[in-house]
């Protein structure tokens, strides 16, 4: 079975549940594949919880769900230390994190300080309780949720946070045959609960390793990278996209080349992925906002001016 | 035959204007084949239009014209339009012969009445094609341009003059043009114009073909802005010629046509191992036909001579003075069937066992033996310098020529069409004179005194219903010996004095050799033409009237002690001048001989400038052409040169670049930030499939992959060049 099959496999399984919405779960699995993390923004009842779901029956892996409330601790999220009178010590009890797949839903309605545990553990792979550092279990995979429409009472993400992410995404609604599509499938039974896994934990960490493997060439490189400098020279743009933002971007090009069943990134995954890598890592000044330019829009700008690479031209 | 129908009266006006058309093809081809018959090829023509006009079956059509051919081949031959048995034997018998002929090939065995059965078939074909043009095509415009190609082509190389021609295909091809047009636009829209509409239609038109085709008759016309081609390429593909008014310099024995510059050829042609200057003399011609000389001798005097017999009294020694005899060896390096000789020539030495035979009107002396032309390549020639006395041609007077007992009428023709002005001209200059001599000395002496210029560059040719002479004296004052000396001769005659024109060699320029004697060296380039007049009492005497040349002749100046001395400076002084300034002229042609190549193609340019620009401009202007419309032919050159490259990488990738180039060239522009797949996919919905598509995998492949072995290069290549030809479409 190829690389591509086993994704394709996947892929073919969350459809049975989520109907019309073959980017984002293609999307989802590319940030899975390049061991990064997504947002997504939107209403609620669209399917977020629904496709994490489904992806993690996929691939048989753990699925934790985190529900984010102002009160929320540190330790909710992470886990807590507890003496154990019989024992005479402290045993841990490993919180939510500690699964492969986890939804952390409307993530900015709780206070920062939790906020940054989760977010840690997302960088690093790793998580600090009472001064003791323990590994998550891979694979590891965050799909974090956040509420556009309720401001009152919410702490929203600072810009450097967002940027552990890989993707922010937008699900949006489904077109009307979708949504009766939905309602049919859904009449007699959970589709949820009918999905078999169809891809092993262990292959999937295999496919992790396979992505690193895509080739991506010099030209593809340098395309990336002025990608990424023209929004820092953008004059609508007051924060570009960090270098980080850039490796981000070459990861998920690799991953979503292997979906698409190449070995070798192309200039048109670079320009499919940027606007879900780029949208979220740019800071726009107020004037921007005034002449309603979108971070999309700008984003868009720029690829129409960048000189796509159609040869082996020596680089500057 | 498919299509809409024409309508039959307007298919019968067609098939006339056709006919016309067709007869312009036939006019010059019957012309220039010394055929015949001209009405009896029309006639076929008309007959087969006619039953195309009403729908003949073909078994009805076939016979009838074979029928036709047949007895308009018997009336060709036989002069009977009626079948006999005899002459029907006959004739089947000649046509069968030929069925052997053909097989074997042998074209040029074939008999008359077969050609011309031939020729009626080719014509069956022919209208059967412009049948088609008229009736299916509805379009003429290939067998118009043919036509105007064909005229042009036949008037400009051949010896046909399409001067009305022209002017009949132009109306008639343009009128047959817009009546099919009309035709073709009713078809297009379905719908059948009757014929009264149609008509009312065809007025604007006839009225533009009319009004346009009188105003091009009847405007000024431009005259041509470079010489003949004809005579050019004759003397091209003969190598010399100046009497043909073309490219090279030399002796030709073709002067019906004058005029026309030609180059300079220093091909060594003679040298005369002699004392002093002599022209060398080969013959003379006496018919001046408006465009040039011919020689006309109904029956001219012919007597043989052989090498050491004493040539006897020879027209232009004249009454010979000094019997001091010069000799001079001449080696001749030309094929030259004749001898050159100088004036006063008495005997002719030869190592050959050669016959002179001497035409006395030409002055020829040819050189044969046993009948047959010999060349001989070196001779020696015994002669006396002829000195003519001036008293004796003072005393030369008009009422002379009554006593001369010499026929002298054939040197005093004219061409009826001379202009009466060339005729005042020559009165008005010699009028002051009385003697003979004085009056040619004044005609002679006419071109240096009045702004004439010598020029081998730039000299017209005359066109029809032009004068030669006429053309020279007054319009261009521009020419060379040809000019002077032909106009000499007929200012001469048209005052009644006897003329001829001479053509032979100048004098040349001389080499000491190891022996410290004068050798001349006579290049092509002196070949020269001269006039001799005849001087009552004296004979035939040479002129000079070519700016730049010596005089001929030496004058005793007897007369001296018994004039006063205001005339003889008056003979003699224009004769010193010349020389020196003649000397001079020679002296730089010489010394700059490897620059006048150089020199002639600048001044040809410069002469040339508004045809240099306009070729020029053409040059420039089709090579923008080509390069603006390099998206239609150049794939197929990519093709073609792509073909035998080794399939790889390196060459995949230089047919793909080039097809980016070539699809950007023909409009599908990709933009900086556009991938190249995206690309492809908007190609591919241009063109239709998936080959760009292909064709983009494979390159990105490459490019973005590294991966540059593992392609089916030959697939490849043949979907690129399946593309690119597309992309010229």
């Amino acid at each position: 079975m190829t690389h591509k099959e086993m994704i394709e496999k996947v892929l073919t399984n969350i459809e049975k549940v989520m109907i019309g919405k073959r980017n984002i779960a293609e999307l989802s699995v590319t940030a899975l594949l390049a061991r990064g993390h997504v947002l997504l923004e939107d209403v609620p009842g669209v399917g977020k919880t629904m496709m994490v779901k489904a992806l993690a029956k996929s691939i048989g892996a753990d699925f934790k769900r985190i529900q984010f409330t102002p009160d929320l601790l540190p330790s909710d999220v992470l886990g807590v230390s507890i003496y154990n009178p019989r024992e005479m010590e402290f045993e841990f009890r490993p919180g939510p994190i500690m699964g492969n797949i986890i939804l952390a839903d409307e993530i900015n309605r709780t206070s920062p300080k939790t906020q940054s545990s989760l977010l840690e553990g997302m960088e690093e792979s790793t998580v600090t309780i009472d001064g003791e550092t323990m590994r998550i279990p891979q694979p590891f995979f965050v799909m974090a949720t956040q509420n556009p429409i309720e401001y009152e009472g919410t702490y929203p993400l600072p810009e450097a946070q967002l940027d552990r992410f890989l993707f922010k995404l937008k699900m949006g609604y489904p077109t009307k045959l979708e949504e009766i599509e939905v309602l049919d499938r859904a009449e007699k039974a959970v589709p949820i609960d009918t999905l078999e896994t169809v891809v092993s934990l262990e292959e999937l960490i295999e496919l992790q390793k396979a992505v690193t493997e895509v080739k991506v060439d010099n030209t593809i490189k340098s395309y990336i990278v002025e990608c990424a400098s023209q929004t820092r020279d953008n004059p609508y743009v007051y924060l570009g996209v960090s270098p980080r933002g850039s490796l981000a971007l070459m990861k998920a090009c690799q991953a979503y080349a292997m979906i698409k069943g190449r070995t070798y990134v192309t200039p048109d995954d670079v320009q499919y992925l940027s606007p879900f890598v780029f949208g979220h890592r740019m800071i726009l000044r107020p004037e921007a906002k005034y002449e309603g330019v979108s971070t999309s829009e700008i984003i868009e700008r720029i690829l129409m001016k960048v000189r796509v690479p159609v040869d082996k031209v020596q680089l500057k | 035959m498919t299509g809409t129908r024409i309508d039959r009266r307007l298919l019968l006006i067609l098939y006339i204007l056709a006919l016309i058309l067709l007869r312009e093809w036939l006019i010059p081809v019957i012309e220039l084949t010394n055929s015949d018959h001209l009405t009896l090829f029309l006639l076929f023509v008309a007959l087969s239009f006619l039953l195309a006009l009403i729908k003949a079956k073909w078994w009805i059509v076939v016979p009838t014209k074979i029928l036709f051919i047949l007895s308009a081949t018997h009336y060709v031959f036989f002069d009977k339009i009626l079948f006999t048995q005899e002459t029907l034997v006959h004739l089947s018998g000649n046509l069968l012969t030929n069925a052997p002929i053909i097989m074997n090939g042998d074209w040029e065995r074939i008999t008359n009445p077969f050609r011309t059965v031939l020729f009626f078939a080719l014509l069956w074909m022919t209208t059967y094609l412009i049948r088609h043009w008229i009736e299916v095509r509805k379009s003429i415009l290939l067998f118009y341009i043919m036509t105007i190609l064909f005229i042009a082509f036949i008037d400009t190389f051949g010896g046909y003059a399409a001067g009305g021609a022209i002017f009949r295909i132009m109306v008639t091809g343009l009128l047959l043009l817009g009546l099919l047009a009309i035709t073709r636009l009713a078809e297009k829209h379905n719908t059948s114009i009757p014929t009264g509409t149609f008509l009312a239609i065809s007025v604007p038109l006839l009225f533009a073909v009319v009004v346009s085709g009188a105003l091009a008759n009847f405007l000024p016309k431009q005259d041509p802005i470079w010489p003949d081609p004809l005579p050019y390429f004759e003397s091209i593909v003969q190598g010399h010629g100046e009497g043909g008014g073309g490219a090279k310099s030399g002796y030709d024995t073709n002067d019906a046509t004058l005029g026309g510059s030609f180059v300079q050829d220093s091909t060594l042609v003679i040298e005369a191992k002699v004392a002093s200057e002599q022209y060398w003399k080969i013959e003379t011609k006496n018919t001046y036909t408006s465009k040039g000389w011919e020689q006309v001798s109904v029956d001219d005097v012919q007597t043989s001579y052989t090498p050491g017999m004493k040539m006897g009294e020879i027209a232009g020694q004249g009454n010979v003075e000094d019997t001091a005899q010069l000799l001079a060896d001449l080696k001749v390096s030309e094929k030259f069937p004749f001898i050159v000789y100088p004036y006063g020539m008495n005997k002719v030495y030869a190592t050959k066992d050669v016959v002179f035979q001497h035409l006395e009107e030409a002055g020829k002396y040819s050189t044969e033996i046993g009948g047959k032309e010999e060349v001989l390549d070196s001779y020696q020639v015994e002669f006396t310098e002829p000195d003519y006395s001036l008293k004796k041609l003072r005393a030369t007077r008009m009422e002379d020529f009554s006593e001369v007992a010499e026929d002298l009428t054939q040197y005093l023709q004219l061409p009826e069409q001379l202009p009466e002005r060339v005729k005042e001209l020559a009165k008005n200059i010699t009028e002051n004179q009385e003697s003979v001599y004085e009056k040619t000395k004044e005609i002679e002496r006419y071109f240096g005194r009045n702004g004439f210029v010598y020029s081998q560059q730039g000299v017209a040719i005359p066109k029809a219903g032009d004068d030669y002479v006429d053309q020279f004296l007054f319009d261009t004052k521009k020419g060379y010996c040809d000019n002077f000396s032909t106009s000499m001769v007929v200012m001469l005659r048209s005052i009644d004095i006897p003329a001829r024109w001479v053509k032979g060699f100048a004098p040349g320029e001389f080499v000491l050799n190891d022996e410290g004697e004068k050798v001349y060296q006579i290049t092509n380039n002196e070949a020269h033409s001269w006039v001799e007049a005849y001087m009552p009492g004296v004979g035939w005497m040479p002129y000079e009237p070519t700016i730049g040349f010596n005089s001929l002749t030496d004058i005793e100046y007897d007369i001296e002690l018994n004039l006063d001395d205001t005339l003889t400076p008056e003979v003699k002084k224009p004769e010193q001048p010349k020389k020196k300034q003649d000397k001079k002229t020679v002296k730089t042609d010489k010394d700059f001989k490897s620059s006048e190549i150089f020199k002639s193609v600048g001044t040809w340019i410069r002469n040339n400038l508004w045809l240099v620009g306009a070729i020029g401009f053409i040059v420039i202007f089709a090579g923008w052409r080509l390069f603006v419309g390099r998206v239609k032919w150049l794939p197929k050159v990519l093709v073609y040169t792509h073909r035998t490259k080794q399939e790889d990488w390196v060459t995949f990738t230089k047919r793909y670049t080039s097809l980016l180039k070539q699809l950007d060239r023909s409009g599908l522009k990709r933009a900086t930030g556009m991938t190249l797949s995206d690309y492809a996919t908007s190609v591919d919905k241009y063109f239709g499939g998936e080959r760009m598509k292909m064709l983009t995998t494979a390159y990105e492949k490459g490019l973005y992959g590294g991966n540059i072995t593992d392609h089916e290069w030959f697939e490849l290549k043949e979907i690129w060049e399946g593309l690119i030809n597309r992309t010229s479409g």
